[in-house]
């Protein structure tokens, strides 16, 4: 099934909406009332487990949601310098733009 | 008239290195949206209408695999909720502003701008909401114009797609190093990974995705709430590398503020 430009531009009006709405309702909620505070607490540890799992996924599930181990050898180890360089200097630039010429020459080598 | 354009180049200097960063992941976002099969003005309009990008990452791998449109907008809802958390954290600082201004400051709200912000906002008294709302706008330039390019880049050369997508890996493994505070989020960044895995096979979705995500969350703030209530310092807690992340400093803030 192909799509068209048309199929796009409903995807892309469908997609700003889920972006936008959960964006804007807490914003308006709580601008105007506290938040519980082990609401806080939980929510805290939201970001370090959702990009855990998108890591998790990006390095180590294929495209049919299959456990591919380590069949992605250059990809763990771009992602273990990636991690180095990200804790030592801090920089999102650095990390991404030397993590992109990690995965190159790695792939060039393996 | 002076004082106000001194302002912008202030806040444009503060959001500069956020700014340079999205270059190389806009380029890889605008090729592989290309790849999926969009067109340049649609790269354009996606980056301003949605500008996550994850959620365009992960629409152009959904498109290339053939993903039907109510499938791809379930996954970035989910994908998406979490700005809900974001939008609930900053919501303190921009009290008393416009409803007017609410709409358009969520439009444009996301990971990284509301890193800065948030940072801006706990350290900067000065820092005003149209700052905030200045430095998201100067962000969906710089992503906009990168994912543009990067289309174009896209209909010119061939190039190794899985390489290229790396990039937001990378971007997702510093905001995880970004996040790692002390033993205890380690141990959660690994367990929401492994769940990951198992749940995604289970449910052959990304929906694994988001139960992983709340399953750890919810062990993690369990662990640290029992950690807490014994009452004794526990090695889970001790801080691994002193930084000033957003986390650091609103811990700072609660303190200065019960003392």
């Amino acid at each position: 099934m192909e799509m068209t430009t048309m199929d796009h531009f409903l995807l892309i009006i469908l997609s700003a909406f889920v972006a936008y709405l959960p964006r804007f309702i807490p914003l308006r909620i709580f601008a105007s009332r506290e938040i519980p505070e082990w609401f806080n607490e939980w929510m805290k540890y939201v970001p370090v487990s959702l990009f855990s799992a998108l890591v998790f996924k990006d390095l180590f599930i294929n495209s049919r949601f299959q456990f591919v181990g380590v069949d992605n050898v250059t990809k763990l180890i771009a992602a273990v310098i990636v991690f180095a360089i990200a804790y030592r200097t801090r920089s999102m630039g650095l990390s991404v733009v030397l993590g992109l010429c990690a995965i190159m020459l790695l792939s060039l080598v393996l | 008239m002076k004082e106000t354009e001194k302002r912008w180049l202030t806040v444009l200097k503060i959001a500069l290195p956020l700014c340079l960063s999205y270059i190389p992941i806009g380029l890889a976002c605008g090729i592989l949206l290309h790849a999926a099969g969009f067109n340049t003005i649609l790269a354009g309009l996606v980056s301003v209408l949605v500008f996550s990008g994850g959620a365009q990452f992960l629409i152009a791998s959904m498109l290339t695999i053939h993903s039907p449109i109510l499938s791809i907008v379930t996954m970035l809802f989910f994908l998406e909720l979490r700005y809900a958390l974001l939008g609930a954290s900053l919501s303190q600082y921009i009290r008393g502003t416009s409803r007017k201004f609410l709409y358009i400051f969520a439009a444009s709200l996301n990971d990284e701008n509301y890193a800065v912000n948030y940072l801006k906002f706990a350290t900067d008294k000065e820092w005003k909401p149209k700052d905030a709302l200045m430095v998201e706008h100067y962000s969906l330039l710089f992503w906009t114009m990168s994912n543009v390019v990067g289309s174009l880049i896209g209909a010119g050369l061939k190039i190794n797609l899985s390489i290229v997508e790396f990039a937001l890996t990378s971007l997702f493994i510093y905001m995880i190093v970004m996040q790692l505070k002390n033993y205890l989020t380690i141990l959660i960044s690994v367990l929401s990974g492994i769940l990951a895995i198992i749940f995604m096979t289970l449910f052959q979705s990304t929906m694994g995705l988001v139960v992983a995500t709340l399953l750890a969350s919810f062990v993690g703030f369990l662990i640290e709430h029992e950690v807490v209530k014994k009452g004794k310092r526990s090695k889970l807690l001790n801080t691994i590398k002193p930084r000033a992340s957003r986390h650091t400093i609103s811990r700072k803030s609660k303190v200065s503020e019960e003392s």
